[in-house]
């Protein structure tokens, strides 16, 4: 007996979105990545082609990280206090993107400068072909401070730029704008605030093939479901048509996963929690997984061993045949 | 435990507390007032004294700087005493509010066709009785209530062991010709309120009392039972605003020490202040009030009737007299809501309406700025008023002057838009402009604080029309209650986003229609049996109970709206 599927034709798309630019379309990269493209849930393959497939991006700093996870410490060593060979060790391990994060201090542990930032950024970019994003250390004042000067310094390259926020985009929409970069707007855990964020974006008239967005989601056994679903709802809003929500999704599982207890604590945990750095890795695999799942279309991971775990995952999604 | 000595600098006397006692309570027993609009919990920061000297322990500085602190500033319902001290009170903020029903005579008709005969549940009839004789040697209150029996055909008459008392004195000095004043009440049973000399009153009317409590103001009508005729309309602010600016510091200072007590006091002198006042011009005696009704929302029911201490209502009016506090249907739908219901006659209509009443509240809470004076004439400007706010956000975000998140545009090139000490603000007058020391400002607070209000508002609308599955648009009337609806401009109110879309001429604005559903409620019987009906018929939807008021409040907390298809004349406005 056959069994009929039925297929479900959504009105809406999410929007594709390339990040980086080639020598030949004015920036300096060797790779670009192109995201978003689904015109249907994720991986479904019998509804709708996946056009691009799900990114993983691997998170770097401009300084050796205060408070990550001693197994993260151990597993990238020296490379932690150069950005530029950090970001080659990336590429090395397998990233298709680059997020660098400032911290506020330098490695001197002196506020951070304009000047330092973009000397920053352009050690990475020599170093890498791998499309860049770079997000300030959250502080208002400093990111606008920061953003504005490695926006105009890198004119072209589509870098992404972040982070945006709600009562915080201005400045970094039009420093993007003027460049040719790209923004990442972030917003805690709601659709409607993803949504707003969106909208209050492209009414300075930012393209919408310009914006990607990180609705915030929580670690495994951390606030993973609530995440999940907000996700989920965004996705089921764009492809019902909502031109607001059809933005891809970028999400950071390494960052959720390794402040976890599970991840960051070695001594003193029960036995049965096994192998530190191993329970780690898993957590953040999970976390991706899971996320991929409910329709990320970059994850932001730490360990290079979860980044192939990952990868491994991702094939086999992709590679489920269809029906 | 220790004592110490309190100087205050306004009061001549020390005063003598155990350590620990807060300020406030020490300045209370000072007699003097120290505002707090907070209820007590150290938020605001207005109940700031100066510590001359002595030993205090500051519990939270919470609003106070450090340069404060060290001034000598504390905060009197966080500050206790540790040693004799001197303290000096700041004089209190000038606040001048001004109320907007003061300028609204609201229309109080006497409903068509309404005859108080048969409709009024508090009658009054003359009766002669004969005087006892050897052959009729009935007693005092046997005599009545034949009398009474025969004269109205009312089967039993209850009266209190104290108005049995009185009776021998008031037949005999009337040479038994007396009237009586009783409640018809139900079951043929009737209560009797007052008895009086036949001729005495002749000359006194029948007074009655619907009283409408809200958290900002007080109203109280006085009403003539004989023909329903509204005598008086009087408003005033609850004097429960200096312990609290909203309903939840309200309730967590009555749960306070004797809180309770002190609110229920000064809600009762709100309101017999104006009955005192109204009794004064109409040459009447309190005793001549013999009915009242009461509304209010819940939370301002209880505080007056003192629950859960079981105590007197306490109105200035006649003791025997019928007091009857009116149904309501759960915590947040009071007995303000049933009345409104009634006097709009939501019941009667077959049109799809949707019925707000509580807006007057939001204006309270609706930022920095206490609501204030409006701009009349050429008069210098002293803070924003509710409806001001509103218009003025709305031109702010139509103008561009504010995105649709509610941020200002800093980038703009004008000085009225700055920095302050809360973030960015805009300079609505500049001090030389307006009538005080200081620029009059709106900062992204008061705005934030006008979205929350507003799309709370806006989703309660949006989960109400879905539970009962009509899209909110197809409501073919709404009608607003509350005094402040009146002067809500109904355009601006739907581009922030606060009313839905539609045409204006669906909007009807209605006043007070609590105390005009109590006024129904004092002067006919039936109308307060419909209050009851109303209140067991109404479905109650809990918000905070309801999983889509969160989607829908962050939907709304956008301006007009996150989904601006459902604003379409602001997005044509936008255009």
């Amino acid at each position: 007996m056959s069994i009929e599927i039925p297929k479900d034709k959504w009105p809406g798309a999410v929007q594709t979105v390339t990040l980086g630019a080639t020598a030949e379309q004015g920036g300096t990269r060797t790779k670009v990545v192109t995201i978003g493209g689904e015109q249907t849930l994720p991986f479904m393959h019998f509804e709708s082609e996946t056009p691009n497939r799900p990114v993983i991006a691997m998170e770097m700093s401009s300084s050796r990280p205060g408070g990550w996870s001693q197994v993260l410490q151990d597993t990238w060593g020296d490379v932690l206090d150069d950005p530029a060979k950090w970001a080659q060790a990336c590429e090395q391990a397998g990233a298709e993107l680059i997020v660098l994060m400032f911290g506020l201090t330098d490695a001197d542990d002196n506020p951070i400068t304009p000047d330092f930032a973009v000397q920053t950024v352009k050690a990475v970019l020599e170093a890498t072909g791998l499309p860049l994003v770079v997000l300030g250390p959250g502080q208002v004042d400093i990111d606008n401070a920061i953003l504005v000067p490695i926006a105009d310094a890198t004119k072209g390259e589509r870098l992404v730029l972040g982070l945006c926020e709600e009562g915080n985009y201005r400045t970094i929409v039009a420093a993007a704008m003027a460049n040719d970069h790209l923004v990442l707007g972030r917003t805690p855990m709601d659709v409607n605030l993803a949504k707003q964020l969106n909208i209050l974006m492209t009414d300075m008239g930012l393209p919408r093939d310009r914006i990607i967005m990180d609705p915030t989601t929580g670690a495994l056994g951390y606030g993973i479901e609530y995440g999940y679903s907000v996700m989920e709802r965004l996705r089921l809003a764009a492809l019902q048509g909502d031109a607001m929500t059809q933005l891809p999704l970028m999400v950071n599982p390494g960052f959720e996963s390794w402040k976890t207890k599970e991840s960051k604590v070695g001594e003193g945990v029960p036995d049965a929690w096994g192998d530190w750095a191993e329970r780690g890795v898993h957590w953040e695999t999970v976390t991706a997984v899971s996320l991929i799942e409910a329709g990320a279309d970059v994850v932001v991971l730490r360990h290079p061993d979860s980044l192939t775990r990952v990868k491994e995952s991702i094939d086999e999604l992709m590679a489920a045949e269809p029906v | 435990m220790a004592e110490y000595e309190v100087r205050f600098d306004s009061h001549p006397e020390p005063i003598r507390v155990p350590a620990g006692t807060l300020l406030v309570e020490v300045a209370q027993q000072a007699g003097i007032e120290i505002q707090q609009p907070c209820g007590g919990q150290g938020r605001c920061g207005r109940c700031a004294v100066i510590v001359e000297s002595g030993q205090v322990r500051r519990r939270s500085i919470l609003r106070l700087s450090k340069a404060d602190v060290e001034a000598g500033y504390a905060l009197a319902c966080q500050t206790v005493i540790e040693g004799d001290a001197s303290i000096t009170v700041p004089p209190p903020e000038a606040i001048q509010r001004r109320l907007t029903t003061d300028h609204i005579a609201p229309e109080a008709a006497i409903p068509e066709g309404y005859d108080a005969s048969r409709a009024q549940s508090v009658r009054r009839v003359e009766i002669q009785l004969t005087p006892p004789s050897m052959d009729d040697q009935t007693d005092d209150w046997g005599r009545l209530c034949a009398s009474f029996r025969r004269e109205t055909g009312v089967e039993r008459l209850n009266a209190s062991l104290d108005q049995i008392r009185q009776l021998g004195a008031t037949l005999r000095s009337s040479d038994w010709h007396v009237a009586l004043t009783f409640d018809t009440g139900q079951n043929g049973e009737a209560r009797l309120i007052r008895t009086q000399p036949a001729d005495a009153a002749a000359d006194t009317p029948l007074c009655g009392l619907a009283i409408d409590i809200g958290t900002t103001t007080v109203t109280v009508w006085m009403v003539d039972l004989l023909t329903g005729q509204v005598m008086r309309q009087a408003s005033e602010y609850n004097q429960q605003i200096a312990r609290g600016e909203d309903v939840i510091s309200r309730i967590i200072y009555a749960s306070k020490g004797n809180g309770g007590t002190e609110l229920r006091e000064m809600v009762l002198g709100s309101i017999n202040g104006q009955i005192q006042t109204a009794c004064e011009r109409a040459k009447l005696a309190t005793d001549d009030i013999v009915k009242a009704t009461i509304t209010g929302n819940s939370t301002m029911m209880v505080l007056l009737l003192g629950i859960p201490a079981d105590i007197d209502v306490g109105i200035a009016m006649n003791s025997a007299g019928v007091v009857d506090p009116l149904p309501g249907v759960a915590s947040y739908v009071g007995a303000d809501i049933t009345a409104g219901v009634l006097s709009s006659e939501l019941r009667s209509s077959d049109d799809l309406t949707l019925f707000i009443d509580a807006i007057e509240e939001v204006w309270i809470d609706g930022g920095t700025y206490e609501p204030d004076c409006r701009v009349i004439g050429n008069v210098a400007a002293r803070g924003i008023c509710g409806s001001g706010l509103i218009s003025l956000v709305a031109e702010m975000f139509l103008t561009g002057l504010l995105d649709k998140g509610g941020n200002i545009n800093e980038t703009l090139d004008t000085p009225r838009v700055r920095r302050g000490r809360h973030g960015p603000e805009y300079v609505i007058a500049w001090a030389a402009e307006s009538d005080g020391a200081e620029d009059i400002v709106i900062a992204r607070v008061d705005i934030d604080n006008l979205l929350r209000a507003k799309a709370a508002i806006y989703a309660g609308f949006i989960v109400l029309a879905n539970s009962v599955g009509v899209p909110l648009e197809t409501a073919e009337r709404v009608l607003i209650g509350g005094s402040f609806g009146k002067y809500i401009n109904v355009e601006k109110a739907v581009q922030i986003g606060l009313l839905p879309d539609m045409p204006w001429e669906r909007f009807h604005f209605l006043g007070n229609t609590s105390v005009k559903g109590a006024y129904l409620a004092l002067i006919d019987s039936a109308a307060r049996d419909e209050i009851a009906e109303i209140a067991s018929a109404m479905t109650y939807i809990e918000l905070s109970a309801d999983n889509t008021f969160y989607e829908a409040f962050t939907s709304a907390l956008f301006l007009p709206h996150t989904d601006l298809s459902r604003f379409p004349s602001v997005e044509a406005a936008m255009a």
